[in-house]
This record gives structure tokens, sequence and C-alpha cells, in this order.
């Protein structure tokens, strides 16, 4: 980087740290999808793709640990070898991800990075083991000409029949650059300026021949440019070195290489031996499972600004409503008094515009602290494969729901918590394979993360569909710790009795093993679950599964949503669910099984009719189509007006006022609309089934 | 630091304008700040081959970086629909080894050179120049944005 000033660097390099942090997790989030399809040449590529990108960033900055570990994996990464080496291919990926990760965290605090050896044997072991083919060096180096001339017979002739016919025939002999390390391309470089000059007459050597051990380009060319501009066009910068240039005489004598042996190129032959070493020893490469905490506390630092600062200037937003509304108290009150005094407008006008201005500092700042679950979610794929590894069980994770935006600080402490209950579902929770087979549950365990805005709380559950939480058993414990008395115990609900898990004493029993036993035990959930003002409360059957609901608090969310009209009536929808939006004739809808459906580019896609919620019946013969996603099915909900996409600070509906669970919330539009959230999966669940009362329930949301 | 003499188009004494494509935000500033401190402008960046398509028929660049590994369409396919719409576009290949054939294709659908990531300042500089050849001139003491 001594190219550039030292301030341009460090601003260089928080772009790389930040770029690199990113790029490290697509590398893990890859590595996990190579191990589930192990082979599958597109992955692969996936693969090899982040692995370049995060190969050439960190050779910009400097960082040769790096790039060189990243150059080895890149180069041993083909669909080849994934087909033969299957799952091992990925294992070695995710510990060089684990590697790249400490060498970054030493990068950034400026300490020696530590040593890639042990995944470069792993990746060494990994091309060795289909044969020595891969890494067989080639002996048969070809023997470089130097610069001078010696043609074959034939391309002698090629020359001479070309001068004879009057035309200007040029030798050139070119060096190419040490520093060019793709032969090949040099040499397509050389073709490339030639076709510029004139017609390519010979050139040695030609396409097919092995180019990597060639150090000069030998070729005649018939040229009406003279030889100081051929020699200057030829002079290809980086590519080659030196060039000499010479009128062919024909049939003049042929000039004759003077020194004999052309030099080998060394440092290539070196570089395959030194591999064949390592190759001897190659070990085994370990998994580390330890890595996954690692990961877990690695920041990860989209935002730039320090959350304290916003949390700071969203106090004062929360300040100047609390003076909004004072000011506008005052002026009711002189309205009031003043009934006809013109200056009330005026007021009127400006308190208008300053709430509405406020508003918009209010959503923005709130928007600069909302990102999505995902970023915490997308950890985990990661956690459960090394823990449920360690314990011998087989667990795939589901994740849903990680477009539910969560507060950046929030979402930060969560990450500690929840990874220990996804530990702890795996490590108790989910039985060994054998067990569950005598279950006669699937041998595979299955781990869920979900997230969904409830109200003003974000609801983050964390399931396991295993043995559940025995809750004799807690009790039994609890009280031969002496947390609880025999009398207290027996008068306990379900729920306090479960709660005792919770408990500092109870949570380092000796059941915990060494997945989980890492000091974090479940009170420290609870505890932080505490500090974030949220709940956790569990749900547990025995033999089917527990569910850990996480609930933490948030005074404003905002989606983003699609506004439409069904009926004279504003609704939203959150425009993540949203595929596309199509039209249709009425006449192109079809019944089948009491369903109505479409034919939409080949795919049969059932329709809602949301106008159904309202009793009226629209006679429009083209509808609009909204096409949602849920889970993986598709719907298509009909309606009149399509009225355009806005972000929606969502609204708490009070319980008391509106019990329907077709409606998730409602917003306010600038102009005091409300609209209403539908909440998509009760809608079409609901519609499947005759709606009679469900109109009732949204009139009585849409009049709330 | 070393300075570069400005580089400018010989036909009308402007500073050179380049697009940049590169998946990768860090590589595109990288080589931003490099071709910037040879005295061009960057007209347009792009993080993968479709992308990089409009922003030629926007900008129409004197000169287009175009990496080869990328999502969406590789630089190669760009670099192939670029020549073909403008025969005269000036395309250089950049990046690391190891994707040799793809190299040699992208210089046999007429891209213009290649250079080797990472990426060095004086190599750049020099195959600009040879790229440019008449069509740019080396400007003494007019290196924009990094004057002393």
């Amino acid at each position: 980087m001594s190219f550039f000033s030292e301030e341009r660097a460090s601003e260089l390099k928080d772009l790389f740290f930040e770029s690199a942090t990113e790029l490290l997790q697509a590398l893990n989030e890859e590595g996990l999808e190579l191990e589930k399809h192990p082979g599958d040449p597109e992955v692969v590529r996936q693969v090899r793709r982040t692995v370049h990108t995060l190969k050439g960033d960190s050779a910009a900055c400097g960082y040769s640990e790096l790039s060189a570990l990243a150059h080895e994996l890149e180069d041993a990464l083909t669909p080849e070898l994934a087909k033969q080496q299957g799952t091992k291919v990925a294992e070695v990926v995710l510990n060089a991800a684990d590697i790249f990760q400490h060498m970054l965290n030493a990068y950034r605090t400026n300490s020696p990075a530590p040593t890639g050896d042990r995944v470069l044997d792993a990746i060494h072991a990994l091309i060795s083991k289909p044969g020595p083919s891969l890494a067989e060096p080639v002996k048969s180096a070809m023997k470089a000409p130097p610069l001078g001339f010696e043609w074959t017979e034939y391309e002698k002739m090629v020359m001479a029949d070309a001068a004879s016919r009057g035309l200007k025939v040029i030798q050139l002999s070119l060096t190419i650059d040490p520093n060019c390390v793709v032969r090949a391309v040099a040499l397509q470089m050389v073709k490339n300026a030639f076709a510029d000059l004139g017609t390519l007459l010979v050139v040695v050597p030609d396409e097919g021949a092995a180019m990597d051990k060639v150090d000069h380009i030998s070729a005649a060319l018939a040229s009406s440019f003279d030889e100081e501009y051929i020699a200057k066009k030829c002079k290809i910068p980086a590519v080659i070195s030196d060039v000499k240039v010479e009128r062919y005489a024909p049939p003049a004598a042929e000039p004759v290489s003077a020194n004999g042996t052309g030099e080998i190129d060394h440092t290539q032959n070196e570089d395959l031996l030194g591999l064949d070493n390592q190759l001897d020893e190659a070990p085994a490469a370990e998994t580390e499972v330890g890595s996954a905490s690692n990961l877990i506390s690695a920041p990860e630092s989209t935002l730039r600004v320090d959350a304290e600062k916003i949390d700071a200037v969203l106090n004062l937003v929360g300040e100047l409503i609390i003076g909004k509304s004072m000011l506008t108290q005052t002026i009711n009150e002189f309205d009031k008094k003043f009934t006809k005094d013109p200056l009330r407008a005026k007021f009127a006008d400006a308190l208008a515009y300053q709430a509405r201005v406020l508003n918009d500092l209010q959503k923005s700042v709130m928007k600069v602290r909302m990102v999505p679950v995902e970023q915490l979610f997308r950890r985990f794929p990661r956690v459960v494969r090394d823990v449920s590894k360690a314990c011998g069980k087989e667990v795939i994770l589901e994740v849903s729901g990680q477009n539910t935006d969560l507060d950046k600080s929030i979402l930060d402490v969560l990450a500690e918590p929840m990874a220990h209950l996804v530990r702890n579902a795996i490590g108790h929770g989910i039985e060994s394979p054998a067990d569950r087979i005598a279950a006669g549950k699937p041998k595979i365990g299955t781990i869920k993360l979900n997230a969904f805005h409830q109200g003003n709380n974000v609801v983050i559950e964390v399931s396991d569909d295993g043995r559940g939480i025995d809750r004799q058993k807690v009790v039994t414990k609890a009280i031969e710790r002496g947390i609880v008395t025999q009398e207290d115990a027996a008068r306990m609900t379900e729920g306090e009795a479960l709660n005792l898990i919770f408990h500092p004493g109870l949570s380092t029993a000796e059941e915990i093993t060494s997945v989980s036993g890492r000091g974090v035990g479940m009170d420290i959930v609870k505890s932080v679950l505490e500090r974030l003002k949220g709940t956790v409360v569990i749900d547990t059957k025995v033999g089917v599964g527990s569910t850990f609901y996480l609930k933490v608090p948030l005074t404003l969310a905002i989606i983003k949503a699609l506004m439409f009209r069904v009926a004279e009536r504003l609704y939203a929808v959150p425009l993540s669910s949203v595929l596309e939006i199509t039209r249709a004739m009425e006449t192109e809808i079809h019944r089948v099984d009491q369903h109505e459906v479409i034919k939409l580019r080949d795919q049969v896609l059932t329709l809602v009719r949301l106008n159904k919620l309202v009793k009226s019946k629209s006679n429009q013969k083209k509808i609009f189509i909204v096409v949602i996603a849920i889970g993986d099915r598709k719907f298509g909900l009909v309606v009149d007006k399509l009225v355009g996409e806005e972000e929606l600070v969502i609204k708490a509906l009070d319980d008391h006022l509106v019990a329907t669970e077709l409606v998730s919330g409602a917003s306010i539009l600038g102009d005091g609309t409300v609209v209403l959230i539908l909440n998509l999966n009760s809608v079409v669940t609901r519609l499947g089934k005759s709606s009679a009362d469900i109109d009732e329930q949204l009139t009585a949301g849409a009049s709330a | 630091m070393e300075q570069f003499a400005a580089l400018m188009r010989s036909k009308d004494r402007q500073p050179i304008r380049y697009l940049v494509v590169d998946d990768s935000v860090f590589a595109r500033k990288n080589v931003t700040k490099m071709v910037e401190s040879f005295g061009g402008n960057v007209a347009g960046e792009a993080g993968d081959g479709c992308t990089a398509i409009t922003e030629y028929d926007r900008a129409i660049p004197d000169i287009v970086l175009m990496d080869i590994t990328m999502p969406q369409m590789e630089g190669i396919e760009a670099a192939e629909r670029i020549i073909r719409q403008h025969p005269d576009a000036r395309v250089i290949m950049v990046s690391s080894v190891g994707y040799q054939e793809n190299i040699v294709a992208a210089l046999q659908k007429g891209a213009k050179h290649f250079v080797q990531k990472p990426v060095k300042a004086e190599v750049l500089y020099e195959v600009i120049k040879y790229v440019m050849g008449e069509d740019a001139v080396a400007v003494e003491g007019a290196a924009a944005g990094d004057s002393k």
C-alpha cells in the first residue's frame, strides 16, 4: 500500500475489513451449502468466487498470509475435486473460514497473523488424494529459445515465401516479463498486438503448447510498419519485458542461436517440490467447535456510527414530541379563548408543519437503528452444524421471518442468549438419531428460528422437535438443590416450574455437557432478556419439543409495505412477501375444488378474494393480482386498486379493541388515513374456510 | 508517494474516463483511487456484468476495467457484449491468475489487455498508457487530486 498516503490506506483498510467480514459470512454460508450438496458445481463456483474476492482484496491491502491461503484454497477448489472428496471439501472451506476470521482479527489489532498451515495441509491433503496426477510436476520444461531466431525448415519456408511475394517480413523475439504469471495470456496479448500490425506468419510456441514454462515468443510478421513502431507496440507493459525486432532478409544467412540452453523456470519447479513434501505429512483436519463462539462475538459493523450517538438523537426527538403535545394543548386553549383570532390558522399551520417534520425525523432516526434479524440468524447455520457434529446428532436448521426489522443494539445483545438456547436445544433437546427412530420421529432433528412483529414487540422463537423439558425432573432437581421447598414446588403452576430452569443454581447442573457448559447458563438468557425489558416464555411438551419465545420490545417498527384498496378500504401487506403484481381478465379464472385459480406462466396460482372479507362483489372485468409468498407456497390476492409502496410505522392495535388475527397492525399515513396491515398467514388460511365472521372483525379493525 | 504524469485524452485534453467493474466494493475503490491519481475520471461503476453493460451505454467511457469473476454475468461475457456493441471499446480485464482460459478467451474476443490482481499502480499506469496509445498524452505536473 506504499502507493497511497497513510490516510487513504487506513480508509481503504476500513473498507476492507467491512467487506471481508461480509465475505467471510458468505463463505460460511456457502461452506454449509456445500456440505449439504457436496459436489454441486454451482456451489463450488460460488465458494471459489468468494475466496477469490477475498484473496484479491487482502492482497491489495498487503495482507499476504490471508491472500496466500486464500489463493491455495481457490486453486484447490474445483468442481471435480468436490465431486471426488464430497463433504471433506466443505470441512476444509469452513476451517479456512475460521482461520481467515482469526487472521482478520489479528490484522485489525495489528497483532501477528496466526498461521494457516493446518488448513494449508488440509488443502494439500485434499488435492493429493485423487492421485498424484494433479500435482505431478511437469518435468519436460520447454527449452526456451534465447533472444535469437531459430526457425524450423517449414517456418523458414513460410517466411521466404512471404518475402518473395514482396512483403516486408519482420522477425520478432519477445521475452515474457517474469512477473507475468499467465503465459497463455501473454501469448494471446502478443497475438492481438500482431493482429493490429500486420499478418502473422509464424509464431512459436503456438496454441496448445505447454505455455507454463515458456519465456520467449518468436514470431514472424508480414507488416508495413517500420521496426521501431512494431517494437513499441510489442513491448506490452507487464507482459513483455524485452523485444528484439529484425527484418527478415531472404534468403540470406539465417541467424543461428548464439547460446544454446534457455532458462528453465526454476521457481515453479521448486514450488511443486515443496508441495510434494507437504503432501507427505498431510494430517486430517480437525473441526474446531470452539470457533463457533468466536463467530458469534465477531463484530459486524455495517453501522459505522456509534450507536450511542443515535440514541442521543432519538432521545432528543422524544423530548421534541413532548414539546409538540404541549404546544398543541396550549393552542387548543388559545382556540377556546380567542375563537375569532386570525392568528389561530397561522398557529395551526405552523404546528402541522412542525409535526410533519418531527414525524419524519423520528422515522429516519428509527430507521437508522433498524436492521433485519437476518444479520443475527445468519450466524446460526454454522453454530448448529458445529454443535450437532460435536454431539453426534443430526440436526437441520429452519429459519423464517428473517426480514423482520429489529433495533441493532437489541439484535447484538440477543446473539449470545440465542446461541445458548440453540446449543441447549441440540445438546439436550434433540435426541440421538437412535433414540429418535425409537420414538418414531424422523432421524434428523429440526431447530427452528423465527421472528415476527407482535404489536410493539418483536418475538424471536427458538424451537426444537426434541424430547422437551420434563417438568417433574426440573422440580425434583430444584428441590434437591434447595432452590425451592417441597411445599412450594407442590403449589407451583406449570409455567413457574418450567421457569426454574432459569435459576442460576440449576443451570450448572451436571446434565449440562461440554457443549453448553461454557459459563453462560440459562440464567444469562433470562437476565439479558430482562435487561432488554423483554420476556422469555417456554412452551414445551415432553416428547414433542420445546419452543422459547424471546419477546423484546420495539417502540416503533417500520416496514415497507404495498398498499392497495379493496372495496374502498385501504390495506397493506409487507412488501417483502410480495413476489409480483399481475393483471388478469375475470374470464381467465377457473374453479378447482372450491378454489379459484388462475394459470400464471404455466403455474397454477390459488386466488384469494379479499373483497369476500367485506362482502362486496366487484364487477371489474380486469383484475389486479398481488402474488404473495407464504413459506414456499404462492397465493394471488385479488385487489381492486393498487395504491403504492410506503414505509409504514406499525402501531399496535390494542387487543381489547380488535381481537382479530387477520390484521397484524395498523399504520397512520401522512394524511391521517388508517391503513390495516394484513396478517397474510391468517388471511389465507381463513379464506380457505367460508368466511362469515371475518367481515365484522375487519370492519371493527378499520374503525378502531 | 509516487507521482504520475496525468494522462489526458489527446483529442480534447480532457481526463480519461473510466468504467470500473468489480463485484468487490473494496476493489472498485482501490482501482478508482489509482486511476484518479493518473488524472482520470471514473465515469461509472458496476458490481456485475449486466450493470456494466448499461453503464457503458450510459457513460461511454474511454476505458473499462473489468473484473472477471462476478455474479449475474461474468466479466468475460460482459466484455464480449460491450465489444460487440461498441467495437472501439477499450476493455482491460482485471483478475487474478487461475482463470487462464477465461482471460485468453476475453482477449480473443477483443479485450485489449489484462492486468493481474493485486493491481499495482505502476503497472496499471503503463497498461493504460499502452492501451490508449496515440489517443492519450501524458501531461507533466498536472496530476489531478494528488498535488502536494
